[in-house]
Parts: C-alpha cells; sequence; structure tokens
C-alpha cells in the first residue's frame, strides 16, 4: 500500500502569558492509501493542532511548530511556501470541520461556496462548476440538490449543512481527508447518515481518510487504525480490533467504559476520575498517572517510552494491562 | 396528608399545545404557525427521573419550557404541586417558580463570562431577597463541595474551567435554592463522551441526596435507558410512544424508536458496517404532516398513515404508542418481527 502521509516527531508550542504550552509533543502518524485513522481523545489533547499542522494551518507565530517529516503523497512539503500550500489544500487534501455553521460562509449561497472549488482546482467556468457542484451534493445524499444549490446556509438544517461541507471536502477527490469531529454537533440519527455517506464516498474513492474525535463509538464505526491521544502524546496506537478487544492503556480502557452502551444493565455510569492536566502544569513523569489506579512510583518520576506489544500495536505506559477482565470496570 | 402527596404526581400537563406564530413578508401577515407542541399529556411522579427522547426540532425544548413556566402554553393545562401554573398569581408563581429549576445543554453560553464562581451561583439566592454574605458564601461552598470542585475556585471565572467543571458549576447553581424539581436539557450533549460518565453519576447522586424529580431531555437513547424511569419519545411535536423506560427498551413498538435505537453507536466492531438508517431529515414543523407525523420517514409507511393521525393505544401497563400498525390496521402488511411482538401483547 502507497504510503499517502508520513508524519515524523511533530511539536508544537504556543508561548503564553502565563507559560509555555506543549499542545503537541512529539507525534507520529502513518496514513496509508485507503486507510482510515482515528486519532481520539479528550478535549485540549492536541488532537486538532495536530491535524492543523498537517494542512498545515497553524499560524506561525503565534506557534512555534517542529518537525522532523512530513511527507505527504511521496512529496515533502515540510518546506512549501503559501503558495504551494494552497494547491494542495482542498485538491490533495481538504478538511471537514466540526461545527458547519461557522465554517461555512453566511452570505454566500451554498452551491457557489462549493463552485469555488471547481474553479480554483480544475480552472472550469462557473457554469461547468455549478453543474460538477450539483453532481457533488447527489453524491452526498442532499435532497433536491439543484434547488438547495441557491439555498443560504441558514436556511438548511444541521445534517444538510455538514452535507455541504462533505460535498466540499470530496470536490476535487482528494487523496486525504481530514474530518474534524464530523458529527458532534449532530443528533444520533443524523450523525448516522452523515458517517454512512463518509465511510462509502471514502471506500468508493479508495481515499484516505484522518479522523479527529473524541467519541470511541464513533471510531469502531469507521476506522481501521486508531491512534489514542492524551495531553499531547499518543498514549496507545492499533488496529481497531486491538483496540477495542484488548486495549493495553488504562486510559484507552477508560474511554472505552465510558461510552454510555444499550446493553448496560447497571444504572452507575462507569468514569474516568480527574480531569485532563492544565496544559501548563503538566505533572512529571507519566502524564496520566494522577488519574490512574494503576499508577507507581515509576509512573510519577518518568514518562513511559512507545512500547511494542504486538503486531502494530504500540502502547506508551510502564504496566501494560492484558486482561481486560481483570479490571473490570474502571 | 403526606403520604397522600407523595403518591400525587408533581407535574401534569393535559392536553398542552404550544404554537409560535410566524411573521414574514408584509407587515401583520401572518405566514404560518409551528406547531412545535401538539396536545401533549403527561404526569411525572414525585422523585423519578423522567426522560424525553427526540431529535432537534421535535419540541423537546418547548415542553420542558412550557413545564417551568417559561413558555405558555396556547391551550391545555400545567399542572405543578396541585397548582395550575399558567392561572395562578404573579406572585404565587414566583414561589412556585423556585422549585423548579433548569440545568441548561451548553456550559460555555449559559455562564455569565464576567461573573465569578461566587456570583453565579449565589445569583438565584440573591434574587430570592438573601442578602448575608456570610451565609450565602458559607452555601455556596458548601455545593461546590458537592458538586466536586474545590472551595478555591470561589472568586475565579467560568473562561478557567474546562466544559465538564462548568457544566458542574451549572448544577451547583441550579439546586442552591433546594428545588423539587429540575428540568436537565441535554446536559451532557456538548461535553466529551469521557466527561457525560462523572455529570451523569454526579446528577444521579445529587437526586438521591435531594430526592428531587427529574426531568431529562435527551436524544441519545443509551444514555436515558441507564437514567430514567418513565419516558417519553417525541417526534414533531407529538408523543409517538410513552411509558415506563424499561418496557419501552424491551418492546420498543414505534418505528421511531426502533430507528433511534438503531443509530445509537457503541463500542461493537461492525464488520459488515452496516445499520438502519433513517432518511432524510425532520419537516418543518410549520406544516407539519396529516395524518400520522412520522409517515414521511417511516419505513412501514401505508396510505392510512398519511390521513389518519393515530391514537394513543395502550398496548400494555404503561405503555402507550401512537402507531397504526400496532392497533392492526387490515390491510396493512406487517413485518415479521413487528407481528410477533403485537401477537404476543394480544396473547397474554
Amino acid at each position: 500500500m502507497e504510503q499517502v502521509l508520513k508524519l515524523r516527531n511533530l511539536k508544537v508550542i504556543f508561548p503564553s502569558h502565563g507559560g509555555i504550552i506543549r499542545a503537541v509533543e512529539g507525534v507520529d502518524l502513518d496514513i496509508h492509501q485507503g486507510e482510515s485513522v482515528a486519532l481520539v481523545g479528550e478535549s485540549g489533547c492536541g488532537k486538532s493542532v495536530t491535524s492543523q499542522s498537517v494542512m498545515r494551518l497553524i499560524e506561525s507565530p503565534p506557534a512555534i511548530t517542529r518537525l522532523d517529516t512530513l511527507e505527504f503523497n511521496g512529496k515533502d512539503i515540510k518546506n512549501y511556501t503559501h503558495k504551494q500550500m494552497q494547491d494542495i489544500r482542498g485538491k490533495e487534501m481538504s478538511m471537514i470541520f466540526q461545527d458547519a455553521m461557522t465554517s461555512l460562509n453566511p452570505v454566500m449561497t451554498c452551491g457557489k461556496q462549493i463552485d469555488e472549488m471547481y474553479i480554483r482546482h480544475k480552472g472550469v467556468s462557473k457554469k461547468e462548476a455549478r453543474e460538477y457542484t450539483i453532481e457533488a451534493l447527489k453524491l452526498v445524499g442532499m435532497p433536491e440538490p439543484r434547488s438547495r444549490a441557491k439555498n443560504f446556509p441558514h436556511e438548511l438544517s444541521g445534517g444538510m449543512r455538514q452535507r455541504v461541507l462533505l460535498a466540499m471536502a470530496f470536490a476535487c477527490l482528494p487523496k486525504l481527508i481530514i474530518a474534524d469531529e464530523p458529527t458532534t454537533a449532530l443528533d444520533v440519527t443524523i450523525q448516522a447518515q452523515v458517517l454512512n455517506v463518509l465511510r462509502n464516498m471514502q471506500k468508493k474513492h479508495d481515499m484516505s481518510l484522518l479522523l479527529i474525535t473524541h467519541d470511541l463509538s464513533v471510531v469502531s464505526n469507521i476506522a481501521d487504525i486508531v491512534y489514542v491521544m492524551y495531553s499531547g502524546k499518543i498514549v496507545e496506537k492499533a488496529s481497531v480490533e486491538d483496540i477495542f478487544h484488548e486495549p493495553y492503556h488504562p486510559y484507552t480502557r477508560g474511554l472505552i467504559a465510558s461510552v454510555p452502551k444499550l446493553s448496560d444493565t447497571e444504572k452507575e455510569f462507569s468514569q474516568i476520575p480527574g480531569t485532563v492536566p492544565h496544559p501548563m502544569k503538566k505533572p512529571n513523569g507519566c502524564y496520566f498517572h494522577p488519574r490512574c489506579q494503576h499508577a507507581t512510583k515509576q509512573c510519577k518520576k518518568a514518562m513511559p517510552p512507545l512500547i511494542s506489544v504486538g503486531k502494530n500495536h504500540e502502547v506508551r505506559c510502564h504496566h501494560p494491562l492484558k486482561d481486560m477482565k481483570k479490571e473490570g470496570k474502571a | 396528608m403526606s403520604k397522600d402527596r407523595n403518591q400525587d404526581p408533581i407535574l401534569t400537563m393535559r392536553n398542552v399545545s404550544v404554537n409560535f406564530p410566524v411573521k414574514g413578508g408584509l407587515p401583520f401577515l401572518k405566514k404560518g404557525i409551528i406547531q412545535a407542541v401538539t396536545d401533549v399529556s403527561l404526569k411525572i411522579k414525585r422523585g423519578e427521573t423522567f426522560g424525553i427522547v427526540g431529535e432537534s426540532g421535535c419540541g423537546k425544548t418547548t415542553l420542558a419550557n412550557a413545564m417551568i413556566g417559561m413558555v405558555k402554553p396556547t391551550s391545555g393545562e400545567v399542572i405543578f404541586n396541585g397548582k395550575n401554573l399558567y392561572k395562578i398569581k404573579r406572585d404565587d408563581f414566583k414561589k412556585t417558580r423556585r422549585h423548579m429549576q433548569m440545568i441548561f445543554q451548553d456550559p460555555f453560553s449559559s455562564l455569565n463570562p464576567r461573573f465569578n464562581v461566587y456570583q453565579i451561583i449565589s445569583e438565584p439566592m440573591f434574587i430570592r431577597g438573601e442578602d448575608d454574605e456570610e451565609t450565602m458564601k458559607e452555601r455556596v461552598v458548601e455545593l461546590l463541595k458537592l458538586v466536586g470542585l474545590s472551595p478555591n475556585d470561589l472568586y475565579r471565572y467560568p473562561s478557567d474551567f474546562s466544559g465538564g467543571q462548568r457544566q458542574r458549576l451549572g448544577i451547583a447553581r441550579s439546586i442552591i435554592l433546594n428545588p423539587e424539581f429540575l428540568v436537565c436539557d441535554e446536559p451532557v450533549s456538548a461535553l466529551d463522551v469521557s466527561v457525560h460518565a462523572q455529570i451523569l453519576n454526579l446528577l444521579t447522586d445529587i437526586q438521591k441526596q435531594m430526592k428531587l424529580s427529574y426531568v431529562f431531555i435527551s436524544h441519545n437513547l443509551a444514555v436515558v435507558k441507564n437514567v430514567c424511569d418513565s419516558m417519553i419519545v417525541m417526534y414533531l411535536g407529538k408523543i409517538m410512544e410513552s411509558g415506563n423506560s424499561e418496557t419501552i427498551f424491551k418492546n420498543p413498538l414505534h418505528p421511531y424508536t426502533h430507528a433511534l435505537l438503531a443509530a445509537v453507536l457503541d463500542t461493537t466492531i461492525r464488520k459488515d458496517r452496516k445499520q438502519v438508517i433513517l432518511k432524510g431529515d425532520i419537516p418543518s414543523p410549520i406544516n407539519p404532516p396529516k395524518g400520522c407525523r412520522f409517515w414521511q420517514r417511516c419505513p412501514y409507511a401505508m396510505e392510512g398513515c398519511k390521513t389518519i393521525p393515530p391514537e394513543n393505544i395502550e398496548v400494555e401497563k404503561a405503555h402507550v404508542v401512537a402507531c397504526h400498525h400496532v392497533n392492526g390496521f387490515p390491510e396493512i402488511e406487517l413485518p415479521k418481527d413487528y407481528k410477533n411482538k403485537v401477537n404476543m401483547e394480544e396473547d397474554s
């Protein structure tokens, strides 16, 4: 399989009044063609910063970005200029943002915003672009695409707005789609529809997908490879089967257990105690140790390295746990 | 006397409808009416958790607002603790209102960014005429501990807190007047999944301690299942299915309830990755469909569904469904599993 994205040792720092915020601390990402990769973590763990760094959307200054390698589609885009990046964005890699209402232009019709993609990247006329747009809207399951293209964003429902964003992202059939929490603002029924479209389009055109989410139930439905992030570091990386059937990191277990399920019989919800550490006051040693019930002295002293525990399965923990049943509900 | 009072429902709604006029075009010209809530009757028992489930735009929040006296219903009556909320005098209403409080969906917009924690939480007391700083401070500290924050946070501002912590502040504010009745309007849907459990457990603990009655609004059935004692499923302003939540989850009968259940994602990896998905969006409440409100999206819709509104049918004890299929339309061919379920009811 051809490698679409290769990211090595990404570090992003935001200097601020109170101190330095280390948002991302040495993240490696690999995405192959046709793969869907999920980046999971709580708010503030640096997952959005990682994805935006891949698109080179993090402005510097204020941010300070350091990385060893950023290869996209075989090309080294680490030192690309703004102009060169603009040719790639939207055409070869595109992004779907979380909140459809704020990422669409409120004073432009939806159709016109999608037209722009074709005019900019394919160099077609306005008329031709509109035909492409209607075709694209049809593909993402928009009812009555011809008349909907003339609507402004506020005239559409949340699910339809998300579809407009999907149509825009898929417009030029890019190699890589980055979806940053594409369904968090939506209802469960609409979430299922949008995920379905995303999955079908991706499989049909053999694209790669980088999905950013905090919801593991979405991951189980769409991803092949899962990276779990905590406080700026990758804590576990494995295939989706391994993550759900054999999670090694206590944090991954906590995340899985905290998804409310229909099959739950107990009234009590299982929870991870405590909160994510403040990015300016990260604890010594393993960042997760204040919330971890298996923490030892060693955990308080040293940050564990990312060790391999199986085929394509890596975990950052001094005491990786294997037996899921032994721990029960965290 | 007190025993009788405990058995009375804390809140009763009889045939409540809420309409909003839509103005547009020429001045004074009424464009139409949004039928946000249509003909809803329900009873909420003392000390129970009552779930309201449905998609956005189905009238959940309007219904909750009507419950606590924030939106005047167009018709019907709301009775809280034996008092008709919209008929009593203003003074009386104010006194009653302090027993009903609300937790809002989005903790990022429901807290005043220029108030500190102490001001936010003590504001309801202040409004009710409390002016002793010491008493208020004591009470606020007590509540901060109860919701799992530290008393050191007293003079910090909402921007210093994460989403989950802000929601805790919202909870503390809503219980400071010792209410009997608390409306939680999607208390977790704006938060991370990992924080959901913390907030839900906190709400359950508080309910046990303070013997509160909850109304719990959500669109995620997996959450409702573990929290609620009884529930209603709403679609486009009408109740589709209502009753004891255990009964509904054991034997969901309305096609819309089925669809909602199918849309809940859990952590099982689906090899085939296919699921029953409800098509389309919720229609506009300005011109709701005649007949059954759900027919446009219902996979089992028949001719009769388009014109005749279904009646509420009590299929078993504490389980009411508004669907023609449950009653057994003579010319309708029911899907197999449906038939089994309906037959079972008839046999027993």
